[in-house]
């Protein structure tokens, strides 16, 4: 996904004027416009939170905090930078800290057990399903298991790179800004977690 | 460069994080190395693996992000000290109005006749609690006459708010999505309807809202949208012409790139021309790499003729 789409198209309104105009209805009280702007970005900051901390109950509390913050302190939004650079630097730093507590606290909480053993639990949300073939289901599961096995070993920093990068599509530039980086160290990250992610992945595909 | 360093750069290639002569002199190598190039096939199959694992929140679990938000938000509001305009905001924001409830999921729920639009097209309005209690009829002054006893006439604009409910598969309820699609007002609306016609892209119908959607609706997430929903039929003649025209006259640039992935992707001699003419007027590096390879596989000219 082109990084200008995700910017401005995907997440968002068709232009940047288009938005500027919601933002500023917004400020003013114009809940209407408010939620234009929610609806815009949901989908996507709730599969951020998603990916980030594997728990649709977590991810569902960190949409409603994200965008309380938003609706309290939009504002003093002076469009310093875009508004999805800022909405997504308040998503991030929430997921963030969310992982670092969970690591802090060493719970098991993005996994759930099934009748098919303990699955990841996100992944039986939302699993794309490969029909008839047997072999394909049990290799596309393995992939998916060993995916998420890596993402939940990366640091949370690097986890938060990949996501941003690989699906939501955004240019290591704009993931610095949203991270409060350089370009670079946004870049090392990525790199540390194909690494890895070549390394789980090697012999599956 | 050597192969480890080539290797290292491997992932930045993909993720089109390299600038143009940095991708030139890894296309160049992988001209000449075999043992690079499979590593970067293998570096393909993990972008793809990768890829197919991407976890999308189910659509009901947004309408219920939604609809906690809403409440949250009105608790917000409802506390002293918050500020008079927002108040005023939630005065002129009905409560009741279904625009967190939008349609999501196989089951959509669709509202209709706001005044042929949506309450926030309207400059002003209102909910009289006091002569209309029921939530779902907005009313708007439309005049005032004063008279000379102090009394004054209100002459009000009321709409009554409907709701129907099924199957994306029905027609009837494709059919209220299709014009949902084309709502000039709201393009979020726009976006949600697209996204669930994807599904029943199948249907002629579907995929010539979708094709129009594509070419037309002013909103580049609307287009990414629609386009989704015809990737599969992109070895179609008319959905392949309809591509083509896109790839050349979009303005957006994250659109284009998808094009034209799709349109490389198909490795159609009858695309040589489509790829020729976008070099001549394209300004995207990425797009212009990726037809000039596109070209090149096809061993055609990159020149039009």
């Amino acid at each position: 996904m082109d990084p200008q789409a995700t910017a401005a198209g995907v997440l968002g309104p068709a232009s940047v004027l288009d938005e500027a105009a919601l933002i500023r209805a917004a400020q003013k009280g114009d809940q209407d416009a408010f939620e234009r702007l929610v609806q815009a970005y949901d989908r996507n900051v709730l599969r951020l939170a998603m990916n980030l901390v594997r728990s649709p109950e977590d991810a569902s509390d960190i949409y409603q905090e994200a965008f309380l913050r938003v609706f309290r302190n939009l504002g003093n939004f002076r469009f310093d930078c875009s508004f999805h650079t800022w909405l997504y630097r308040i998503v991030t730093n929430l997921c963030l800290d969310h992982l670092r507590k969970r690591k802090v606290r060493k719970e098991e909480a993005s996994t759930v057990e099934t009748a098919e053993g303990e699955r990841d639990r996100t992944a039986i949300l939302t699993e794309p399903g490969i029909e008839g073939n047997p072999e394909r289901q049990l290799l596309s599961r393995q992939t998916g298991s060993r995916i998420r096995q890596v993402l939940e070993e990366l640091t949370p920093r690097e986890r938060t790179v990949f996501e941003l990068r690989h699906y939501q599509g955004l240019r290591l530039r704009a993931i610095g800004e949203v991270l409060g980086t350089s370009e670079e160290a946004a870049k090392n990250c990525l790199f540390r977690a194909t690494q890895k992610m070549r390394a789980a992945l090697g012999d599956l595909v | 460069m050597t192969c480890d360093r080539i290797r290292e750069q491997l992932p930045l290639f993909l993720y089109g994080e390299l600038t143009f002569d940095e991708e030139e002199r890894l296309e160049g190598h992988f001209n000449e190395c075999a043992a690079c190039r499979q590593a970067l096939e293998r570096e393909k199959a993990i972008h793809a693996a990768v890829d197919s694992h991407s976890t999308e929140p189910p659509p009901a679990l947004v309408v219920e992000c939604r609809s906690r938000l809403r409440d949250r938000i009105a608790a917000e509001t409802a506390r002293p000290g918050w500020s008079w305009s927002r108040r005023l905001g939630q005065l002129l924001w009905p409560a009741a109005g279904a625009a967190w409830m939008r349609p999501a999921g196989a089951v959509a729920l669709i509202a209709i006749g706001f005044f042929g639009a949506r309450l926030s097209s309207v400059p002003v309005s209102l909910r009289l609690s006091e002569s209309t209690p029921d939530p779902l009829v907005a009313s708007r002054v439309r005049y005032l006459e004063p008279d000379r006893q102090g009394r004054i006439r209100i002459g009000l604009e009321e709409t009554r708010r409907r709701e129907v409910s099924g199957s994306v598969e029905e027609s009837r309820i494709r059919h209220l999505l299709m014009a949902a699609a084309r709502d000039p007002n709201d393009p979020g609306l726009r976006v949600e309807s697209v996204d669930l016609l994807r599904s029943e892209s199948a249907t002629a119908e579907v995929r010539r809202a979708l094709l129009q959607a594509l070419q037309s609706d002013p909103n580049a997430g609307v287009r990414l949208k629609a386009l989704e929903g015809i990737r599969r039929f992109a070895g179609q003649p008319e959905v392949r012409s309809a591509l083509a025209q896109v790839l050349l006259s979009d303005d957006n640039p994250g659109v284009r790139t998808q094009v034209v992935e799709l349109l490389v992707e198909q490795n159609s001699r009858e695309m040589a021309g489509t790829f020729q003419e976008l070099l001549r007027k394209e300004d995207n590096d990425y797009i212009r790499f990726r037809s000039q390879r596109a070209l090149q596989a096809m061993k055609a000219s990159l020149d039009t003729f």
